[in-house]
């Protein structure tokens, strides 16, 4: 019983702690996608620790065999309460876990066919009124004077931009801007959105899920403007970002992102010369770690528990 | 080799070039696909953007004329205009350059920039 409180605990504050020690080491100019896979792994870890915790409630002897050796005092700790209480605990729990699996899979599957509908309807549009140059992935131009780019998910993806990139901003910095949209699609980022746009719906009442959305969006722009910066330079980038945004277009659509565009020439006036690509490894740790703590944080502060009380 | 789709662009192409309406077989005539294509492709294909509302026609004689409903630079500036609403919209998977639909988090993220470059 106290084993899986104490999971459930730290199951709980990760999903309420995580997100500010995230969201400093995005602006700390760490590599983005770090912060960015270790938050969509801690929400899999707190549903992974939360049901760790009712399958101890409702094994037999409470997996209790495995961690016997710690002490004897242990058995006086681990059962706080009845076992009938405990397996209807845990019983309540399972349902509960399963039932929001259910959910998030209900949203996932029909958040992914209203996309590919919107995809298709964005395409047809453009296939149209837009000029297409190949590539991978291709380009498609429209004659627009607002300077304005895209990417639309896909296999094969697409970058949409229009003409008014090239009235506003020189060659390099337009290439900086295309390149932040491939590295949209090479890092398969719309997916990544999708998958925090679901996992908010698992436990909305943790700030890890809730403001999973978000955070995901801020974070993969992150990621891609470092990947434009790795080909293309710091100033570049900049002065793309500054050349789209624009001082001018009062009301604009535009207006909304000059915060966050504000935010990211901040990041960006940081990384004084571009990072190397990160390896697997520390993306792998970064996992890893996520999945990990809460269960070590668990038992740790069992252990704490055990030395003081007995 | 060309799916229906880029024969639609070629084809509003074609008509976005001419001033005045066309019949099917100016459109025939004015398209250059790499390859010969039959009247009735065509044919299909205006008949196909009517109905999605790209042309509209006008009887003369026995033969339709067709133009375009709207000019080239309007249909880029609905395409932006379609785009630009959805990127906003939180079930859209679509990223736009210098658009964030968070506010909030934005914010955190500000907030959690060191003070140095805070104040720049």
């Amino acid at each position: 019983m106290t084993v899986a409180a104490a999971l459930l605990a730290t199951a709980g504050l990760t999903g309420l702690l995580a997100p500010r020690q995230l969201v400093r080491l995005a602006a700390r100019g760490a590599d983005p996608l770090v912060p960015l896979l270790a938050w969509l792994a801690s929400t899999v870890s707190v549903v992974a620790t939360a049901a760790l915790a009712v399958t101890l409630l409702l094994l037999p002897d409470h997996g209790s065999h495995v961690l016997a050796r710690a002490h004897e005092c242990w058995s006086s700790l681990e059962h706080g309460m009845a076992p009938s209480v405990e397996a209807a605990g845990g019983a309540v729990g399972l349902v509960l876990l399963a039932g929001l699996l259910v959910r998030l899979t209900v949203v996932s599957v029909r958040g992914t066919r209203r996309r590919a509908s919107r995809r298709r309807d964005h395409l047809a549009a453009l296939r149209v009124a837009a000029r297409r140059e190949p590539g991978s992935p291709p380009t498609l131009w429209l004659d627009h004077d607002e300077p304005l780019a895209f990417s639309l998910a896909g296999t094969p993806g697409v970058v949409v931009a229009t003409e008014g990139l090239h009235r506003r901003l020189t060659h390099e910095q337009v290439e900086a801007v295309l390149a932040h949209e491939r590295a949209h699609l090479k890092g398969r980022h719309h997916l990544l959105v999708a998958a925090g746009d679901a996992l908010s719906t698992v436990l909305p009442f943790l700030p890890l899920f809730r403001r999973a959305p978000g955070v995901v969006r801020e974070l993969v722009e992150l990621a891609a403007d470092a990947a434009a910066v790795r080909t293309c330079g710091v100033e570049t980038v900049r002065a793309a970002l500054l050349g789209v945004s624009g001082d001018g277009a009062p009301g604009s659509a535009l207006a909304m992102g000059r915060d966050s565009v504000q935010v990211r020439l901040d990041l960006l006036a940081r990384r004084r010369r571009p990072d190397s690509v990160r390896s697997l490894l520390t993306y792998g740790a970064a996992c890893a770690a996520a999945m990990v703590v809460p269960t070590i944080a668990a038992f740790t502060g069992l252990l704490a528990l055990i030395m003081v009380a007995c | 080799m060309h799916g229906l789709g880029e024969l639609e662009a070629a084809v509003m192409d074609v008509l976005w070039r001419t001033p005045e309406p066309m019949k099917v077989r100016d459109v025939l005539d004015g398209l250059d696909t790499g390859k010969q294509l039959a009247y009735t492709t065509v044919l299909t294909v205006l008949d196909n953007l009517h109905r999605k509302g790209w042309v509209q026609r006008e009887l003369e004689g026995k033969a339709y004329r067709y133009e375009p409903t709207t000019s080239r630079a309007e249909a880029a500036a609905n395409a932006v205009r379609e785009l630009l609403n959805s990127s906003g919209d939180p079930d859209e998977v679509l990223l736009h350059f210098a658009r964030s639909a968070s506010e909030h988090e934005t914010e955190l993220l500000r907030k959690a920039l060191p003070r140095r470059s805070r104040k720049k």
